[in-house]
């Protein structure tokens, strides 16, 4: 008899809990999506700006002067901005320069990391240490060790370089800019 | 108890809906996880304090053992053994015994700053650096120079400090 009397309380009261752990386990899940979410994105977009770069940095310091223009399109495909403008301008001149001097550049990336990240406005800055050889012609290959700072910036199809230049020596330190 | 025998399989379904629910749950959680590992376990730059606590703690520490005065070498070996550790620890103690005796003779000094550094990974207790370097040397009475090195450092996490593990020259 007892039982039979506690038995729609206690139904009520597991009900309940049922609906309770049901409650707390989807506001939990959908709470740690959300900022599983952002984290894995930004994790992502770490990752993609970096390879970007690297490969970007790497075609930027390869040009063959006897395929001249498929080195050049490669340096317009991996830029935008400003960087890509400057390309564009000077390409003409360039090429003679190139075309003159013979030489065939190569470049290996030895390491690379992003140093900021700003993954809503599109935006990032980059390490990269290579190692540069160009050969000119009649000379032994001169390889050098180089290390540049990169800007990306993020585009219809993917991180491009906006900005490149070596990271100038006897430069004030910050992780800034 | 004739009456109680056939309402008690009827109890079991709630429990046992709650256990599978929380089981659900817990799958959903670990699946959603492993999907997102991968980029997310390194934790370089997503962990921005951490990252900037590396970095701050490497720059310092690449700052003061690549520094000496050549009236002062023992200041720099005694920071060495603070900040370094494992492999990088022995591979500086043999390079450090070399420099000494030439710092002392030449009256060398050699001044390093960090230009720029970047976490490439970060998980757990370890991480991974690219760091540029300049270092100015500069003999007594002669002009200094300025070079530029590039680092791959590895560190590891230590009663809340970043000591360097592993040094290599890029």
């Amino acid at each position: 008899m007892a039982v039979r009397r506690l038995n729609p309380v206690l139904t009520a009261a597991l009900a309940l809990v049922v609906v309770a752990a049901v409650a707390a386990i989807f506001t939990g899940w959908s709470w740690y999506a959300a900022a599983h979410d952002d984290t894995a994105a930004y994790a992502r977009a770490r990752d993609q700006a970096l390879a970007a770069a690297e490969q970007a940095v790497q075609n930027m310091n390869t040009l063959d002067h006897a395929d001249l223009a498929r080195g050049l399109d490669l340096w317009e495909a991996s830029t935008t901005g400003d960087l890509h403008s400057q390309l564009v301008q000077g390409r003409a001149d360039f090429s003679k320069q190139v075309a003159q001097a013979q030489t065939v550049s190569t470049a290996k990336v030895l390491a690379g990391a992003v140093t900021e990240l700003d993954e809503r406005a599109g935006r990032a800055a980059v390490l990269v240490a290579l190692r540069i050889t160009v050969q000119a012609p009649k000379q032994q290959p001169a390889t050098k060790e180089s290390r540049m700072l990169g800007e990306l910036t993020r585009t219809a199809t993917g991180w491009k370089l906006s900005a490149l230049g070596q990271a100038p020596m006897g430069s004030a330190a910050g992780s800034g800019q | 108890m004739t009456d109680q025998e056939p309402r008690r399989p009827r109890r079991w379904p709630l429990p046992l809906a709650l256990v599978l629910l929380v089981l659900a749950g817990s799958c959903l959680l670990v699946l959603g996880d492993r999907a997102e590992a991968q980029a997310e376990a390194n934790r370089a730059l997503t962990d921005g304090q951490t990252t900037a606590e590396v970095v701050g703690d490497v720059g310092n520490a690449l700052g003061r053992i690549f520094s000496y005065t050549p009236a002062d070498t023992a200041a720099t070996a005694k920071a060495a053994d603070a900040l370094l550790d494992g492999p990088a620890a022995a591979q500086y103690r043999s390079l450090f015994a070399q420099v000494k005796q030439q710092v002392a003779d030449q009256k060398l000094t050699l001044t390093t700053r960090v230009v720029r550094a970047g976490v490439t990974e970060l998980s757990g207790e370890q991480a991974k650096l690219l760091v540029f370097l300049d270092q100015t040397s500069q003999r007594e009475g002669k002009a200094a120079s300025t070079a530029a090195a590039q680092l791959s450092v590895t560190a590891r996490r230590t009663g809340g400090h970043w000591r360097i593990t592993e040094l290599k020259a890029r």
